[in-house]
């Protein structure tokens, strides 16, 4: 099942973002990418989940469990993506948002199961009806991670998770980060401007700044 | 014996002079006081030629009189109407926003039965002596209405029909010539809806040719009598409909626009209430010139058209004076030229001096138009209460 | 406490439109109730009854009437708002959509009763579509005799009104976009695995609809009420009920306007009625939807429908650009006889006499137009800053929102009648001050449509920010948040503006004929024959708002033209 980049390169017309890199994630592990704003990070995620812009050409390949899914569509590559925004669905309740991730395979009366299930494992019990915006920062964190999972992904890419969290929530949203992958059993890449956010004894890509991929 | 006869005579022509002079006194009066006044006249706007024959008329009463005259182009005089009536309604018995409007037919009826008029005051008109009152009867009674002075005559209408020559060779001469054309060529004729002026003209028209006592329709109408009177004239509409213009499903909203469908060939015949119409839209371009008119052997209806002072005009002088000034023999005479108008004046020939005559008989005749002697046969308007009574059992009948 | 203080003094903005728009609206609405209920002083009718209700309910294919008239309405809203909702979902952000924003301007800025004498140019039996397949591909010699243009149905004025109301919905989508988040969500929505199309309709949609819902209103209310469009393009026997109580209106027997105020009465149930069933629906469709929303499928039907979806947009703004090119054509032409594809005869004398013409109306158009614009701009701005500035403690209350809306949902003619009455009894009929507040009625609802949300997701930190930099309150606002709101806000005044220009009942019936604009020349003129000069009087009219639309989008591009951050 693993994730794996070979020697992915990203131009912006002539002008390289990010330049020959090659990983190679294992199920349950969780790498991490670094490097300073501006270095391409969010650049090589939308890679990998099929939202590069136009402006940007790839080259190299992006494998999950062996197969290519550079021609895959965004929506079909069971990629999923934790923002540093929580992007909970503002009209939906909190039981709404989770269902809404959940595959249409489960039907009925299981899907309220699973649901409830996952806010118990989140210690979020009976929260199933609340409006997300009544929410702490942490547990909006949470029901956020949640609902990546619910899809069912592949792989999971976090992008800078824990930046908007104070010190005491970070430590306790990224253990729950990384339990849930490991349970999960799937690869995650995660990435991050803090070396404090890496999880211990792991992979680590520090990219660097080349030019100026925004402008 | 004679000498008393002559002192009756000079008597009688002291009292006439007299009379006369003191006429042109007030007539001074009114002049004077409406030099410096602004008539808002509100007439029908939708016709470029008409619209700048107003304007021409305004300005020279500008020149002449110091009166200044600005067109309301209204689409629709009813509305106008109104207006006064909430003028009315609140209780602005002066100063109100209209002096001279252009009216006749049920709207004239309304206004004068609701005393929304000024008047009587055509008979001060020093060129109101030159109307041919004795032979155009339609300037004394407004669709059968007595008109009483609270209007001052304007312009002659006639129903005419307007066909192209080079599609059709003979024109219909009478309604069942008419449907006998439709049946040849279905889909080519259309008249305007109902209620409006124009339609339901075609349909008094139908009504007098068709009705077997055409003599009850000068009188008001008897509810008792209606249904008989008008089944000629059903069992007639009944017939033509199908073989009208959208199959009779949809009317053209006025007169005026049926002579771009004249014009396209959506319709092969049309009709207007201006015997010149034809004349005037092919000066202008909007019809072929092979476009002519003609009448039914019976005849068919005409009336006149007036301008009216509303009762709380603020301008009510300079109204008078501008009324005066479209009676006077120039502004009749420049009128009725198909080139400008083509509006049939409402003058009498012999009541004019040789130089007024000169200007009617500089005006040719295009061949568009009828001669003279073809629109002698003018038939008079029904009683008025016709209209809303046939309006009614039309919309009844086919308005669904 | 400064915040308070300031809130308190802007609160003179809401305090003025709730009594001047109280009265206004109270007047308007006596004006038609009590004559429908026979109770007229000018005509001597001052005993109630329900006479003219009676007659009323009589009249000739009244039944046949309303009900083409809401077939019509909903219709139009409806496809206007599916089409609205499909291709936002399917285009957004694709180069169609880019090509379509770039167009939206032009597009709106067509007054309605321009298009829709275009329009029937173009798609009648001896339209211009007519005259260019004819007599090579069609055979046609004359015209044929079908019903493509007043349709007993109504299909023709519907396609007309979505033309028109369609782009609407769209610049109402785009102003409320930066609120929704869409890429973020677009983003999570398909890295779950949903197709595009359907995070927006399980997502996007539920979210954007509230911001479009009081323009859908609007809509409903337009389309119900609508005379312009109807008469050139709706059927005629019976009308639409808005033109059957015009006809009355303009009948000159006097009981008929007494069966105009009850038909009005009516017509303005019926407006209240439909939003409110159509409200009912919203909520079902919401309830209904709740499951079908969370069950988890991630593909969508509509995908397929994209090729079609794209060819009846295309067809929709072709429709558009043609409807003016041929009034353009009619403009310059003298003689033009069918099945000629184009003009036998050319003549420019018809723009020499128009502009001639043009000229009063035209310093009165812009001069009433950027008037009520302002002054309607101003309290906008007023009430929306107030509101801004109570965000923590209470937003105010929507009934304010829905308030200001009444004089869009009461059918003009009988609403401006009553309005005129109250005018004539103080004595300030015919004024041109009374003039300009009749356009503002109209005006300031589209202003709040327009401006609302982007004004009111005005960053506060930059507010407060400009504030403490030891500029004052005064100076923050004036200096800091209109120049950065510059954009929509000139957007919107451009909006207000072209509302202006197409008023007719209110020019005429307030101003009392004394008052002439671009619009009231157009109007009168199309009563009449003559399509050459009816061109070109349209064309000037749409040209005018085009102008300032073209200015409220340059301008701020020449302005900023060197700040990327103002784009």
């Amino acid at each position: 099942m693993a994730l794996e980049l070979k020697q992915v390169s990203i131009r912006k017309g002539s002008d390289p973002v990010i330049d020959r890199v090659s990983l190679r994630i294992e199920n349950g592990e969780v790498a991490t990418v670094m490097g300073p704003s501006g270095c391409g990070k969010s650049t090589l995620l939308s890679a990998i989940t099929g939202s590069l812009d136009p402006v940007f050409t790839l080259s190299g390949d992006i494998l999950l469990a062996g197969n290519s899914i550079l021609e895959t569509d965004m929506s079909q590559r069971n990629v999923g993506i934790l923002f540093q925004d929580d992007l909970l669905f503002p009209h939906m309740d909190i039981a709404g948002n989770l269902a809404f991730a959940l595959p249409p395979s489960i039907t009925g009366y299981d899907r309220e199961k699973r649901v409830a299930k996952a806010l118990e494992t989140a210690g979020l019990k009976g929260f199933g009806k609340r409006d997300p915006a009544t929410l702490s920062g942490g547990q909006k964190a949470r029901v956020s991670l949640l609902r990546s999972l619910m899809a069912d992904p592949e792989a999971l890419l976090l992008d800078e998770p824990f930046s908007k969290l104070d010190q005491a929530l970070k430590a306790q949203i990224r253990s729950f980060v990384f339990q849930q992958v490991k349970a999960m059993n799937i690869p995650a890449l995660l990435v991050t401007h803090d070396p404090l956010d890496c999880p211990e004894n792991s992979q680590v890509l520090a990219l660097e700044l080349k030019g100026d991929p925004d402008a | 014996m004679k000498r008393f006869s002559f002192h009756l005579i000079l008597g009688l022509t002291m009292v006439l002079l007299l009379g006369g002079i003191a006429h042109a006194g007030e007539w001074e009066d009114i002049k004077k006081q409406a030099r410096g006044q602004t008539v808002y006249f509100n007439a029908w706007g939708g016709s470029q030629p008409i619209n700048d024959y107003i304007q021409w008329a305004a300005n020279e009463v500008k020149n002449d009189y110091g009166v200044k005259v600005i067109h309301v182009k209204a689409i629709d005089i009813a509305g106008v109407v109104s207006r006064i009536m909430v003028e009315k309604s609140a209780g602005k018995n002066e100063g109100g926003s209209v002096d001279l409007m252009w009216i006749n037919g049920e709207n004239f009826k309304n206004m004068k039965s609701n005393a929304l008029l000024y008047g009587p005051f055509s008979q001060k008109l020093p060129h109101y002596a030159l109307v041919d009152v004795e032979n155009k009867q339609t300037t004394v009674f407004d669709f059968t209405v007595p008109v009483d002075n609270m209007e001052s005559p304007w312009g002659m209408a006639q129903l005419v029909f307007m066909y192209d020559s080079q599609r059709l060779d003979h024109p219909p001469k009478n309604m069942t010539g008419l449907l006998e054309f439709a049946k040849k060529n279905p889909g080519r004729f259309t008249y305007p809806g109902i209620p409006g002026f124009h339609g339901t003209t075609f349909i008094k028209q139908a009504m007098l040719e068709l009705c077997a006592d055409p003599d009850a329709l000068s009188r008001p109408v008897d509810e008792q009598a209606f249904d008989d009177l008008t089944r000629p004239l059903w069992d007639y509409l009944d017939a033509l409909h199908p073989l009208m213009w959208r199959k009779g499903k949809a009317f053209p909203e006025s007169a005026s626009k049926m002579i771009p469908l004249l014009n396209d060939n959506e319709i092969f015949i049309s009709l207007s209430f201006n015997p010149n119409e034809a004349a005037n839209a092919i000066a202008n371009s909007e019809l072929p010139e092979s476009v002519r008119t003609y009448v039914h052997e019976s005849g068919t209806i005409g009336n006149s058209h007036f301008v009216a002072i509303p009762f709380n005009a603020s301008a009510k002088a300079g109204a008078m004076v501008f009324a005066n000034f479209l009676l006077s023999p120039n502004a009749q005479a420049r009128k009725s030229d198909p080139k400008v108008w083509g509006d049939p004046t409402v003058l009498g020939m012999d009541k004019l001096s040789p130089a007024q005559k000169t200007l009617f008989d500089a005006i040719e005749t295009p061949e568009a138009t009828l001669p003279a002697k073809a629109l002698a046969k003018v038939l008079p308007e029904p009683h008025v209460s016709w209209v809303t009574a046939l309006e009614k059992a039309w919309l009844d009948r086919y308005h669904q | 406490m400064t915040n308070n203080l300031k809130s308190g003094k802007l609160s003179i903005f809401p305090l003025f439109i709730w009594i001047s728009f109280g009265i206004t609206i109270l007047a308007g609405a006596a004006g038609v109730i009590l004559p429908s209920l026979d109770f007229f002083p000018a005509a001597g009718q001052t005993r109630l009854s329900f006479d003219p209700w009676i007659t009323l309910f009589k009249s000739p294919g009244l039944v046949q009437s309303i009900l083409v008239t809401l077939f019509t309405g909903l219709a139009a809203t409806f496809c206007s708002l599916c089409l609205t909702l499909l291709f936002v979902s399917l285009f957004y952000r694709s180069p169609v959509w880019q090509w379509f924003e770039k167009l939206l301007a032009p597009i709106l800025s067509i007054p309605h009763a321009a298009f829709a004498i275009g329009f029937s140019f173009l798609i009648a039996p001896s339209g211009w579509i007519m005259r260019l397949l004819s007599p090579h591909v069609t055979a046609f010699e004359v015209p044929p005799d079908w019903v493509l243009v007043n349709d007993p149905f109504g299909i023709t004025l519907t396609l007309a009104m979505i033309m028109k109301e369609f782009p609407f919905l769209i610049m109402v989508t785009l102003s409320a976009a930066s609120r929704l988040r869409i890429e973020p969500t677009l983003h999570v929505g398909q890295s779950m695995g949903y197709q595009k199309e359907q995070v927006w309709f399980k997502v996007l949609v539920p979210r954007l609809y509230p911001h479009l819902r009081l323009s859908v209103y609007a809509i409903i209310a337009y389309s119900l009420s609508v005379v312009d469009m109807a008469l050139i393009l709706g059927p005629s026997s019976p009308p639409t009920f808005a033109v059957y109580i015009l006809k009355w209106f303009n009948d000159p027997s006097i009981s008929y306007k007494l069966v105009a105020a009850a038909g009005s009465t009516l017509l303005f149930a019926m407006v209240a009625g439909t939003i409110f069933m159509v409200h009912m629906i919203e909520k079902l469709a919401g309830y209904a939807a709740r499951r079908w929303i969370v069950n988890g499928t991630r593909r969508s039907p509509l995908s397929r429908i994209k090729f079609p979806l794209s060819g009846a947009i295309i067809t929709l703004i072709a429709c558009t650009g043609l409807s003016t090119l041929i009034l353009v054509v009619w403009s310059f032409t003298l003689k033009w006889r069918f099945p000629e594809a184009l003009p036998t005869a050319w003549s420019a004398k018809f723009w020499y006499r128009g502009l001639a013409d043009m000229q009063d109306p035209l310093v009165m158009t812009l001069l009433t137009g950027a008037c009520a614009t302002l002054i309607s701009m101003v309290m906008v701005i007023g009430c929306l800053e107030h509101d801004a500035l109570q965000k923590q403690i209470r937003r105010m209350d929507s009934v304010f929102y829905t308030f200001i809306y009444i004089p869009l949902l009461i059918p003009q003619i009988s609403f401006m009648a009553g309005v005129q009455l109250l005018l004539v009894i103080f004595n300030l009929d015919g004024m041109w001050i009374s003039l300009v507040w009749s356009h503002i009625l109209y005006i300031l609802p589209y202003l709040f449509i327009t401006l609302k949300a982007t004004y009111l997701d005005f960053d506060p930190r930059v507010y407060n920010q400009a504030a403490l930099l030891g500029k004052s309150r005064y100076r923050a606002f004036f200096g800091v948040k209109l120049p950065m709101l510059l954009r929509p806000i000139l957007f919107s005044a451009a909006i207000g503006f072209s509302v202006s220009v197409a008023q007719y009942i209110p020019t005429m019936l307030v101003g009392s004929g004394r008052f002439f604009t671009i619009t009231t020349e157009v109007v009168s003129l199309a009563a009449g024959s003559d399509r050459r000069a009816v061109a070109v009087y349209a064309l000037i009219q749409q040209c005018l708002p085009m102008v300032i639309y073209g200015l409220a989008i340059l301008l701020p591009k020449a302005i900023y033209y060197n700040k990327k951050g103002m784009h």
